[in-house]
């Protein structure tokens, strides 16, 4: 099982590499034209364009230009943005840790908030908590990422100037360790809350369906009747036995992750991967955008197949 | 017990006196001063603009009404087609042999582990969609993820003894399939449907805002896009505030909606619109 779900993801990979190397071949015009036309090549001449070409793999048959292309991925070479006038995976490697570092902060706080919201509403379904929480989830449900984002700005940011709008540090940071780590966590605090807060809501019916199913159960029945209630309820018999469905749901969440840090980045001038992401698509850089995205499902595949192994792993022990 | 209910032909009324409405709105739009330029630039709500304008002075009223049938349009008939998709190879899935709809079936696990925002943000930045292309990546991305719950529902639905009872007097497939399969599937195939719809409004709407739709594709998305520069003045009371509360009004209206059925379809509660 393991191993097939290695192999199918590596099917993934290799068919998104397909589709970016054939989809600028499949427009029509010259592909080169498309993907270097701007100001910075305009004064090539003849022999130039030509060494470009073979510089940028568009020579020999499309098999060859293909293999060239996989291997220079599996090699590391992303390609080389003419607007950046840098490789790829320079302008890439630094965002996709500022990306990284948001998303480990909204972890643990949609984590925390959806499982213990879900169990409490869980615990006694139809019932006054859990009606309150099924609506405010509901609501909270019904805000798409950017909304959310938009809105946390508006009020934490301009309405009530408390928390920096946009960027990851200050212009100047400061000089001492902590107080330049207390700034990037200030800064990180409100995009990385926009991008919990749309997690919450999935895990929040993960856990509350689970919770409903295991509040009929005799072991709990039994619990609560020795007398059994508060956190040790709630952590060691809710929580324990909720604990798989959550880990195996966390391994599609990375997905939805990164399409919610691709939004919140932009609402923020965040510095991440989402943010370069955006930019690119605004200039066209075609070569930003392909390369990106390759690398981030590389990073969604990994770290689903991880979880997926470690869910198996776990289950097996029984 | 939960027995499957049908749809009440109501509902059905409902839902397409709602849809009938929306192809009328771009009939109204027709008779107003068109989506144009003007001088005024981020006038503030006024008699003459109701919502204001924006920062190229177009009316946002007219705005609005010119994203809504387009966002909801695209939303609706991609979820139409995502769910004939997902029905067809359903029902393939679940009459083929076991070698066939185990490859097909093979083949659905790889395509639902591609992240398909990636996919939709790959592809459109090439074609930068307008609403047809839109339509067709919409359903490209979100057939699979149905067809295993289809295949139970039409396994379950093709082994009882009603359809073998007419199969073995003589009727068709095609009969046994709208007489006796479909009509008793109805309600998990109106629950998926409200589900996509609410996935392609969202897709929608975030491909607006990331700006990779075609620009002339007016949708609540852009809309929201086109304000996010002006957060700063008071312009976001107008500019802002009426196509984000439209598009999160909708997709309260469909989640809300769908909860509410899935309950009238599993206990049988009052099902009020």
């Amino acid at each position: 099982m393991v191993l097939i779900g290695f192999v199918n993801r590596l099917l993934i990979f290799a068919l998104l590499l397909v589709i970016t190397f054939y989809l600028p071949r499949l427009l029509p015009g010259d592909p080169l034209e498309v993907m270097v036309a701007s100001e910075y090549t305009r004064g090539l001449n003849a022999g130039e364009i030509q060494q470009l070409r073979i510089h940028m793999g568009f020579e020999g048959s499309w098999l060859d230009q293909l293999a060239a292309y996989g291997f220079g991925i599996l090699h590391g070479d992303l390609g080389y943005s003419f607007r950046h006038a840098a490789p790829v995976a320079d302008i890439i490697i630094q965002p996709l840790g500022w990306t990284l570092f948001l998303i480990l902060l909204a972890l643990p706080i949609f984590l925390v908030t959806g499982v213990a919201c879900g169990i409490e509403a869980g615990r006694q379904p139809h019932g006054g908590i859990d009606r309150f929480l099924t609506g405010a989830m509901t609501l909270l449900a019904s805000l798409p990422p950017f909304v959310m984002a938009i809105g946390l700005l508006l009020v934490f940011a301009i309405l009530l100037p408390i928390l920096p709008a946009s960027g990851a540090q200050p212009l100047f940071p400061a000089q001492g360790m902590v107080a330049h780590a207390l700034q990037i966590l200030r800064h990180a605090l409100l995009p990385a809350l926009a991008l919990a807060m749309h997690e919450i809501v999935r895990f929040f019916f993960v856990a509350r369906s689970e919770a409903i199913s295991l509040s009929t159960r005799p072991f709990l029945l039994n619990a609560r009747a020795r007398g059994i209630y508060g956190v040790r309820e709630r952590v060691d018999y809710y929580g324990r036995n909720i604990f798989p469905a959550i880990a195996s749901r966390l391994s599609d969440a990375f997905s939805g992750l990164i399409s919610g840090a691709l939004f919140v980045e932009i609402v923020f001038s965040y510095p991440g991967i989402g943010l370069v992401l955006y930019k690119a698509i605004g200039e066209r850089d075609y070569i930003v955008i392909q390369s990106t995205v390759l690398l981030l499902s590389v990073f969604i595949l990994g770290f689903n197949w991880i979880i997926d192994t470690l869910v198996l792993l776990h289950s097996r022990r029984g | 017990m939960a027995e499957n209910r049908m749809i009440r032909p109501v509902q059905v009324k409902l839902i397409v006196l709602f849809t009938l409405g929306l192809c009328l709105l771009p009939a109204v739009v027709y008779f107003l001063p068109g989506y144009q330029t003007s001088l005024d630039t981020l006038a503030a709500p006024s008699l003459e603009h109701w919502l204001g304008t924006n920062d190229i002075g177009q009316d946002i009223l007219t705005g609005l009404l010119i994203a809504t049938p387009n966002t909801i349009g695209i939303a609706v008939i991609a979820a139409l087609l995502t769910l004939l998709l997902s029905i067809g190879v359903g029902i393939f899935v679940a009459t083929a042999g076991r070698k066939l709809s185990g490859l097909v079936l093979r083949f659905i696990d790889i395509l639902q582990s591609i992240p398909s925002i990636l996919l939709i943000l790959l592809v459109s930045v090439w074609l930068s969609p307008g609403m047809i292309a839109l339509v067709v990546l919409l359903v490209a991305t979100g057939w699979y993820d149905d067809v295993r719950v289809l295949r139970a529902v039409f396994l379950r639905e093709l082994t009882r003894e009603n359809v073998r009872y007419a199969s073995i007097g003589g009727e068709s497939g095609y009969y046994c399939m709208t007489v006796h399969v479909l009509p008793a599937v109805s309600p998990v195939l109106v629950g998926l449907f409200i589900q996509h719809i609410r996935r392609a409004a969202l897709m929608t709407a975030g491909l607006g805002f990331l700006g990779i739709t075609d620009t002339r594709l007016v949708t609540w998305g852009s809309m929201i896009q086109d304000s996010l520069n002006y957060l700063y003045t008071d312009a976001w009371l107008w500019l802002l505030l009426p196509p984000t509360l439209v598009l999160c009004l909708f997709l309260w209206g469909c989640l809300t909606f769908g909860q509410r059925f899935e309950r009238y379809v599993m206990t049988g509660a009052r099902l009020s619109v």
